[in-house]
């Protein structure tokens, strides 16, 4: 423990003391003497015309953390990259940016990226020039002779189609492969509409959402623009009936837990399911897709476990909306049959005529070549068909399950070169490393849909010893001579340039533009489709293994792949749905924890035909009872400190894969208590609300209304919770009216408050939160937020600022559950508890309703987080900020917040340095703040847009409007500490659980 | 742990004044390490401040031929950052420039031939705030006018060698003028 402690060479609390009692002591003498180090001052030798020190340059570029090709803009602050901000001409995430995009800046700086060119000799690596490495590669690529494969994981592109050409030269073969590459939905529409490809979907069009395990909020496809789409559709808006949205998987994902209902049909079924209800579509608006099987409502219900009458409702409702979108092909309904699942929801789609509305062929999302090229790759490499193989952003040694024996056939190939970034598995099994720029670093573009390119330029010197992927083919290509010798450009980004001015008419000025815009985007034209095939086989395929538990393996929203593994940021960033951090777990439904006797941390040993591994259990209620989950992207044996050794690798239960793609969930598994125990690092509080009405939801039907959350309780016949007594009703008289046009407040002329001052506030829209969690991550990123890591985490001593509490209600006695998610960050009272108790005055009111903490002045009494009765305030137990910015991660610090020390209480300033910033800039241009002049960081990323942030003195500010709005409420606000931060309730399509159960729930 | 540190805080600074009354020290910054370069002729040791790598002298740029502040410290108008001239600015004259004498000379061939081996010089560094205070210089420009830089720094513009004429790190230098003046004193003006 004692390394943790601070050591003495930074500015600290107690070293600041120090500095403050001496100067104070000697003052008389000492005038204007320092007891600083020595600083250095190194001027530019000429200083470009666009970074002036303090002020921010933004670069537009494109993110590369998944295929759908979102668009960023990158904050600069003296040649390094701070922040990541989504970029709002980019048609694809128009400004939103998910935990996963924004944690790309800690790949960038990540300490456990390759360094330099290193060579593997007897066992060791060895660090070679950049010279010899490339004439090792040209040598290797001569001598393969054309037996030269290439697997890479880069996106659709002008360097994909290099490297094509390149390994068509060398007489090699490339594949592209990324995992999750949706392959059962490509293999469905080649056969369905004969179309091989990834069609657009719009789900903010869409009146009526019916998800079959996809789980488009979190990892299936476009997720980002999924979601800004779904909140648009879903969320509330006053005169329009949302999009009702119904989710069919044995688990509820974040995206099942948003869903109006969620029906947790048996694994497999869900392709009879999809048929009855076209059955019954069909039958309800006439007409008739030709050679569709047949499946009855009762044989679905049979199969799937829900019930006849359900889904006749269910496929009526569907029918009666339009346009309406069904989507299928997620990674935790992903069986053998996935491809059959995936042809029957297309055939819903075209009998809804969803087919050129909601469903957009033409469009042509990127995608790799699917597991089955993989595994062909893998055979020929087996029979030593293969003498060099060149590996390149992608991790297959860890991607594909191991009974696939990637590995063993890796170690027949005599020569392997990896260009990836990351020291990561695969790279462990190569002879040779080249490391590649980070998307930030290079030149580059993505072509991740038809018409939308989107360019990437370096926007800062390589943090290491690194070059261009485009580079290393270009230079080895001139090296090895020969048929490669027609590569001749001097630079990838001279290529990539040329190939730009070869594609888009308008020369210098039309390349000046697509870098400021971050590309060129055009919409695809849709193609019509017609049905080539409706033949389907709707029956469950069969599961392997005896075992009590169907195993489901699923895509984790932060981990994704397995490729956020090595970012604190996203380890530390909460799953969405279970709250853990750091471990790997294994959920259980409350009733298979019962029936087998265990309990949330007990370690369970999980045993497939393939292999066994073991975890925690955390038990879940949204899970089928014969099913257990797990969430993959953990378990690696190399790729960095933060990752190695962190959890276990579910894909190691996973048996060989026959088909063109990995059947998750086709598995049975026995699972056994062990005598082991591992406490579960979450930050899930209590997980039911006890009538506090922290999460308010009400009824579609109330809001519709306009009627408030007291109102609709009311009108629902329950007794609201008791705002106020009426002795603290008189206390409270006039806060209400006072809080809108506080003029003439006593404050008002009182030496720091005289004079007009903007009101700060904030709302949040419930009923578009989806719970992602992307506003946490921004909020560690703009604020350098420490993470603490695993054991802290489990002494409940995380700092996220920002988080988000999830609450179950119903989920007992047979009742489904239902999820209610609030982000949580400091409310900035009027009326703040945390302040009066502040012996040291760090934490106060300021002039314009922040609640201010000044790190400098707090002594860490700790008073004001225990009279905070949102418990929002974290502090720094102990030197943070001493582990969580190893190098070069430290480069990433936003220099505009104070990196905390040991000592110090911190929370959600509102991002005053923004607030502080777009004031200094309103002011030398000589005019007042606008609305919308600041944006906080997590309003900025948020994907779902629920976060309003302005000035309440503004009459015209948005934050007002939405403020105004009669689902408003604050939560404790019987407490009357007066929060700055209003919250709209949830709409459910349904009755609210809670109310149904009000006060019962105090168990 | 805490006591002690409060008490070894206390004999710390008693210490200190004990060494201050004895030494009697200029009032200067005393760097670390002396500088590499010696200065010949001109050797400014005897002057107020650190010595610097080069022995550039405000008091003839900015008192004897009248540049204005703004000339090299370009940025300080626009920016929380006064911003420190780069190599470019200076080369800017002294490309032509070589100064009237011998000793003026041999410093201006410390900046040539930092600029040709394209190795900035690395002053030292006079002003600097803690790191938990953000002091826009732009605003104070904006407030009190472009030459107004001498209400914290000095006139520079009699100063052989930069020195620290103010205690700008401490808070209540900030705190009286923003009082006189009767500005913002909130304290998440300069403290986030």
């Amino acid at each position: 423990m004692s390394d943790e402690r601070e050591p003495s060479s930074e500015v600290s609390r107690r070293r600041f003391l120090t500095v403050l009692g001496t100067t104070s002591a000697g003052a008389a003498v000492l005038s204007g003497c320092s007891t600083e180090k020595v600083e250095k001052l190194i001027p530019y030798l000429v200083q470009s015309e666009d970074q002036v020190p303090g002020i921010p340059t933004w670069y537009a570029s494109t993110c590369t953390e998944c295929s759908a090709g979102c668009g960023v803009h990158v904050r600069v602050r003296e040649g390094r990259p701070v922040k990541l901000e989504g970029n709002p001409d980019n048609p694809i995430n128009k400004g939103a940016l998910c935990a996963r995009g924004q944690a790309g800046l800690q790949g960038l700086f990540n300490p456990g990226r390759v360094r330099a060119p290193m060579v593997k000799q007897g066992g060791s690596w060895k660090e070679i020039s950049w010279d010899d490495a490339i004439a090792m590669l040209a040598q290797k690529v001569g001598a393969a002779g054309g037996k030269l494969a290439v697997i890479s994981g880069a996106g659709r592109g002008s360097y994909s189609s290099f490297l094509g050409d390149w390994a068509a030269a060398a007489g090699g073969r490339v594949v592209r492969y990324q995992p999750f590459d949706l392959e059962p939905v490509r293999a469905a529409n080649a056969r369905v509409f004969g179309r091989d490809e990834i069609p657009a979907y719009d789900f903010g069009a869409a009146r009526y959402i019916v998800s079959f395990g996809a789980e488009f909020l979190e990892t299936f496809g476009s997720s980002t623009e999924y979601q800004l789409g779904y909140a648009e559709s879903h969320g509330f808006t006053q005169g329009r009936e949302p999009a009702k949205h119904v989710y069919f998987a044995p688990r509820a994902s974040l995206t099942g837990l948003n869903a109006d209902e969620w029906h947790a049909v048996v694994p497999g079924s869900e392709t009879s399911l999809a048929l009855a209800m076209a059955g019954v579509l069909l039958q309800q608006r006439g007409g008739s897709v030709s050679g569709m099987p047949s499946v009855s409502v009762d044989e679905a219900a049979k199969a799937t476990g829900v019930s006849a009458e359900t889904i006749t409702r269910l496929a009526k409702e569907f029918a009666a909306a339009g346009p309406s979108l069904a989507v299928a092909g997620g990674i935790g309904s992903q069986t053998a049959g996935a491809t059959e699942l995936c042809a029957a929801v297309n055939l819903l789609n075209f009998a809804a005529g969803n087919v050129g509305q909601t469903v957009r062929f033409g469009a042509d999302l990127d995608h790799g070549d699917g597991f089955g090229a993989l595994e062909g790759l893998s055979r020929s490499m087996a029979a030593g068909e293969v003498e060099l193989l060149l590996v390149q952003d992608a991790n297959p040694v860890y991607t594909a399950p191991r009974s696939t024996k990637f590995g063993e056939a890796l170690a027949k190939v005599p020569f392997k070169v990896s260009t990836g970034l990351y020291f990561d598995e695969t790279a462990a099994a190569c002879d040779l490393l080249l490391p590649s720029h980070h998307a930030l670093e290079r030149w580059d573009d993505l072509n991740p849909r038809s018409g939308h390119w989107g360019l990437m330029q370096p926007v800062l010197t390589p943090v290491f010893n690194t070059m261009a992927p485009g580079d290393i083919l270009l230079k080895t290509a001139q090296k090895a001579g020969g048929s490669l010798a027609k590569f001749s450009a001097a630079t990838w980004e001279a290529q990539l340039k040329s190939t730009w001015q070869a594609r888009f008419p308008g020369g210098d000025a039309m390349w000046r533009a697509a870098l400021a815009r971050g590309g060129m985007y055009q919409e695809a034209l849709v193609a019509q489709v017609k049905v080539a095939s409706a033949a389907v086989a709707p029956a469950a395929p069969a599961l392997e293994g005896t075992g009590e538990f169907t195993l489901l393996p699923y895509a984790s929203s932060l981990y994704f792949d397995g490729r956020g593994a090595n970012r604190p940021w996203l380890a530390e960033n909460p799953d969405p749905v279970t709250k853990i951090t750091w471990q790997s777990w294994v959920e259980l439904s409350p009733d298979a924890a019962a029936r087998i006797n265990v309990r949330e941390g007990e370690i369970l040993k999980v045993t497939s035909p393939h292999g066994s591994v073991e975890a925690a259990a955390y038990i879940y209620p949204g899970l089928r009872s014969d099913v257990i989950a797990m969430p993959l992207g953990l378990g690696h044996t190399e790729f960095g400190e933060f990752a190695k050794g962190r959890g276990v690798n579910y894909l190691d239960l996973l048996g060989p894969v026959a088909g063109p793609f990995i059947p998750y969930v086709s598995v049975k598994v026995q699972v056994e208590r062990t005598d082991g125990y591992r406490k579960v690092a979450k930050t899930e509080g209590n997980t039911r609300q006890l009538g506090r009405g922290i999460a308010e939801a009400m009824p579609l039907a109330h809001a519709a209304k306009g009627m408030t959350v007291e109102q609709s309780a009311k009108a629902a016949g329950h007794a609201a919770h008791e705002i106020n007594t009426p002795r603290e009703l008189e206390a409270l008289q006039g806060w209400r009216e006072g809080q809108v046009g506080r003029k003439d407040g006593e404050g008002r002329r009182l030496g720091n408050y005289v004079g007009e001052h903007p009101m700060w506030g904030m709302a949040v829209d419930l009923s578009r939160c989806t719970g992602c969690s992307a506003c946490v991550t921004a909020c560690y990123a703009e604020n350098n937020i420490a993470w603490v890591g695993e054991e802290q985490v489990m002494r409940g001593r995380e700092m996220s600022w920002m988080r988000i509490e999830r609450y179950w209600e119903g989920g007992t006695d047979g009742e489904p559950v239902e999820a209610r998610f609030v982000p949580m960050m400091c409310q900035h009272c009027d009326n703040a508890p945390c302040e009066p108790v502040c012996p040291v005055y760090a934490a106060y009111h300021t002039p314009d309703g922040l609640n201010g903490q000044v790190y400098n002045r707090c002594v860490g009494t700790r008073y004001c987080a225990n009279n905070c009765p949102y418990k929002v305030r974290y502090f720094n137990w102990l030197a943070y900020n001493q582990k969580a910015f190893p190098e070069p991660l430290n480069l990433q610090l936003n220099p505009d917040v104070t990196v905390r020390a040991r000592g110090v209480m911190e929370k959600c300033t509102f991002c005053v340095q923004r607030i502080r910033g777009a004031q200094h800039v309103a002011r030398l241009e000589d005019r007042p703040l606008k609305d919308g002049d600041v944006v906080t960081a997590c309003q900025q990323a948020c994907p779902s847009r629920a976060i309003t942030f302005g000035d309440m003195h503004n009459p015209d500010s948005a934050v007002l409007k939405v403020k105004q709005d009669p689902r408003g409420y604050h939560i404790l606000e019987e407490i009357n500490v007066r929060p700055a931060v209003t919250y709209l309730a949830k709409v459910l399509h349904s009755e609210p659980v809670a109310h149904a159960a009000a006060g019962g729930e105090h168990n | 742990m805490r006591k002690s540190a409060w008490i070894a805080l206390g004999a710390g600074s008693a210490a200190i004044v004990a060494l201050a009354v004895i030494e009697r020290p200029s009032g200067a910054q005393q760097p670390a390490a002396p500088p590499s370069v010696v200065l010949a002729g001109s050797d400014s040791a005897g002057f107020m401040g650190p010595r610097q790598p080069v022995y550039f002298r405000h008091d003839i740029h900015a008192g004897q031929y009248q540049i204005t502040c703004q000339y090299c410290h370009y940025s300080v108008a626009i920016d929380a950052e006064p911003g420190i001239p780069s190599m470019q600015t200076c080369m800017g004259c002294h490309l032509i420039v070589g100064g009237s004498d011998s000793a003026n000379q041999l410093q201006i061939d410390l900046v040539r031939k930092s600029w040709n081996e394209k190795k900035p010089i690395e002053w030292v560094r006079v002003h600097s705030l803690a790191r938990h205070v953000h002091f826009p210089h732009s605003q104070h420009i904006k407030g009190m006018g472009p030459n107004a830089c001498a209400t914290c720094h000095g006139d520079v513009t009699r100063m052989p060698q930069v020195y620290k004429v103010n205690n700008i790190n401490n808070m209540g230098w900030c705190i009286n003028c923003h009082l006189a003046r009767g500005v913002n004193r909130d304290c998440t003006a300069c403290h986030y």
